[in-house]
């Protein structure tokens, strides 16, 4: 059963809409994806903009697929084979201390082996590792997104995993 | 090898978040249980700096006009003789694609028909949209906030929200879209709602209840209409934190509170037209207490 759709994205309220429940989750994929260096803010509002520029011509269901495959274009454009490091956030003081100097220093050294083994991941095994453990999504929302399929999903987030549980733990 | 393969069977369903609880107790038996939850732990540590959803949006819009007067530069010999077919082709291009807005403010509802003589309700602070003009080849409406609708039958009708698309026939039902709440009831027909490329259809007397990610389907309706339309806010275990929100939203006031839990479920009602009984509908059944400062008011456990 055809069903004929007229609708666009290029109605103002729509667009709106559209932006609102996909511009977090678009970031945070380029971040995860290409690291922080490359500005991953501008190139997910550029991809809006060539969206609603193009509004004529991409069907709502696919606008999704249009600004992430938009994004990444993007990215690698401007990318030169930059190791991607991503810095991990400086703990929020507390009003209190519990940690012994001791244990922050050792808090330290995990984070600096667990940052070079990030990076030492594949982009595939890095992206789905980081949406899954750090967004909270379930294998087939990521699967969903980046367009594969779920065993796929599995594979890569378990891959880095197993690598990440080598390189820090040595098993 | 059985021992390793359930091992990782287990990880893998850690990793989805979808272990049951026998198998969760398994994991935490597991030797790399502390490491792995340790390495979870500080995984999270390497999240995306927080992006603002006002900036981002002001910058998008912003360099969408930006845009739009670059490329207009190479067109202005031609903009005079543009502008004069424009002033006698606007009004005809405008009251066929442009759309109809609707929207209500504090305390107010508004009953609006649509050109197939389906009817929508709105409540307070709410917005729809819809297109006159090809309501004929497609009646679409978009939403935001929440409204009663009486569809006449016909061809698919669609109501667009933030949260998700609700598609029916021809029958009554009640869509909600505040924040990260969203909820459709059905009244009467069959009513399909599609969130996340899933579709649910739900029933007379159910309701679909999308909050924190998670999907409840609920049998609890019992009137043929929602009770917001009698001006009463009903509720059956929502959050406390959306039944504020629908308070100042019909009261016109803001709500601070101090240690009160706002996720905890509430089920009861309050009147919109009579504030202190409405205030007491709430703070009562609770144990609160309340003091009022100009359109303020203070909540806090007794």
């Amino acid at each position: 059963m055809q069903k004929k759709n007229n609708a666009t994205i290029c109605e103002r309220f729509l667009f709106n809409a559209f932006f609102k429940n996909h511009y977090k989750d678009l970031t945070n994929f380029l971040y995860y994806k290409f690291g922080e260096r490359l500005n991953p803010q501008d190139k997910m509002q550029e991809a809006f903009v060539k969206l609603w520029e193009n509004c004529k011509n991409v069907p709502p269901e696919k606008a999704k697929s249009y600004i992430y495959k938009v994004a990444t274009n993007l990215m690698l454009n401007e990318v030169a084979h930059q190791k991607v490091i991503l810095k991990h956030q400086k703990k929020i003081t507390k009003h209190y201390t519990v940690e012994t100097p001791e244990f922050l220093m050792e808090e330290d050294e995990y984070l600096q082996k667990l940052e070079t083994a990030i990076s030492n991941l594949t982009e595939a095994e890095r992206v789905a590792f980081l949406m899954n453990r750090i967004e909270g999504k379930r294998l087939d929302e990521i699967a969903e997104i980046l367009n594969i399929g779920r065993k796929a999903v599995e594979k890569r987030v378990y891959g880095a995993l197993k690598k990440l549980r080598k390189e820090i733990d040595g098993i | 090898m059985k021992i390793i393969m359930e091992k990782e069977y287990l990880i893998k369903k850690w990793l989805d978040n979808n272990l049951s609880p026998s198998e969760l107790e398994a994991f935490k038996a597991l030797d790399d249980y502390e490491s792995l939850v340790k390495l979870s732990k500080y995984t999270k540590r390497f999240k995306a700096p927080i992006v603002n959803y006002e900036e981002a949006l002001n910058a998008v819009e912003q360099k969408i006009n930006f845009n739009k007067t670059d490329s207009n530069l190479w067109y202005k010999p031609l903009l005079k003789i543009a502008a004069v077919l424009a002033i006698c082709f606007g009004t005809y291009y405008l009251t066929t694609t442009h759309n109809s807005n609707y929207s209500t403010g504090f305390a107010e509802k508004a009953n609006i028909e649509l050109p197939d003589a389906s009817t929508v309700n709105l409540n307070a602070i709410s917005k729809i949209s819809f297109n006159k003009s090809s309501w004929k080849k497609q009646r679409e409406v978009f939403l935001e906030g929440e409204a009663f609708f009486k569809v006449a039958k016909g061809s698919t009708f669609n109501v667009l929200t933030n949260s998700g698309i609700v598609t029916v026939l021809g029958t009554q039902f009640n869509v909600k879209q505040r924040n990260d709440y969203f909820e459709v009831s059905c009244y009467e027909g069959l009513v399909k709602v599609k969130h996340n490329n899933v579709s649910q259809k739900i029933t007379p007397g159910q309701s679909f209840i999308l909050f924190n990610n998670k999907i409840q389907i609920n049998n609890s309706i019992t009137t043929n209409q929602p009770e917001w339309l009698s001006n009463i806010s009903a509720f059956k275990s929502v959050p406390l934190t959306e039944v504020l929100s629908e308070f100042e939203r019909n009261y016109n006031v803001k709500i601070v509170s101090k240690n009160i839990d706002l996720q905890q479920l509430f089920t009861g009602k309050f009147p919109h037209n009579n504030f202190i009984v409405a205030l007491k509908s709430i703070v009562e059944p609770l144990n609160l207490t309340y003091s009022k400062k100009n359109k303020i008011i203070f909540l806090k456990r007794e």
